[in-house]
């Protein structure tokens, strides 16, 4: 399980580097409108990121002391999306919706780059 | 018309997201309660399926609000 932990705390990590970089791109250029819709769609992706990871981990647990998991929280991570559309479209002045679907999209693709690295890592350890 | 749209849009994302979850979590059961040493990696391949599996269907519920508030 802490290999599953040290996952999500990495993946934590290179999210959370991601947004200092986008506060970064708020605070010292001309495109505020668009920096700062990727950090609300990174906030609420980094929620998504633990939802998924805790219920996870509860699955697993629960699979193997013969319990029942009703849910893995995709309603709730959806319910999520939709919060963030909801005040992306409700203050137009302040966010545009297409940065922050790609805020959204920050923690699936860090997940997606932290597999290929490990993969590439181990790959060169065997080797 | 928009309504009917975002409601079309919504619910075709959560089915998708439904039937593909369910899928994984069921395989990914499976080979936990067929060997329970192997937890961390199945749980972690469970991990990046349903993220790649989850990343559309966001999508689909985002373009469903900007549909029904246009």
């Amino acid at each position: 399980m802490e290999k599953f932990q040290q996952m999500f705390l990495r993946q934590l990590k290179y999210i959370l580097y991601l947004l200092s970089l986008y506060t970064l791109g708020w605070g010292f250029t001309a495109y505020k409108t668009f920096f700062l819709s990727l950090i609300l769609g990174t906030v609420i992706s980094i929620f998504m990121l633990w939802s998924l990871t805790r219920k996870i981990d509860k699955l697993g647990q629960a699979v193997l002391e013969r319990k029942k998991v009703r849910t893995i929280g995709t309603l709730s991570r959806l319910a999520l999306a939709a919060l963030a559309a909801a005040v992306a479209l409700e203050y137009p002045q302040y966010f545009a919706i297409v940065p922050v679907v790609l805020g959204l999209m920050t923690s699936y693709i860090v997940i997606i780059i932290d597999f290929l690295l490990q993969k590439w890592k181990n790959n060169g350890q065997h080797a | 018309m928009n309504l009917i749209a975002a409601a079309i849009a919504v619910g075709l994302a959560a089915l998708g997201a439904g039937i593909g979850n369910g899928l994984i979590v069921g395989r990914t059961v499976e080979g936990i309660a067929r060997q329970p040493e192997l937890r961390p990696v199945l749980q972690t391949t469970m991990f990046i399926g349903v993220a790649l599996v989850e990343a559309l269907p966001i999508i689909g519920v985002v373009i469903s609000f900007i549909v029904m508030n246009r």
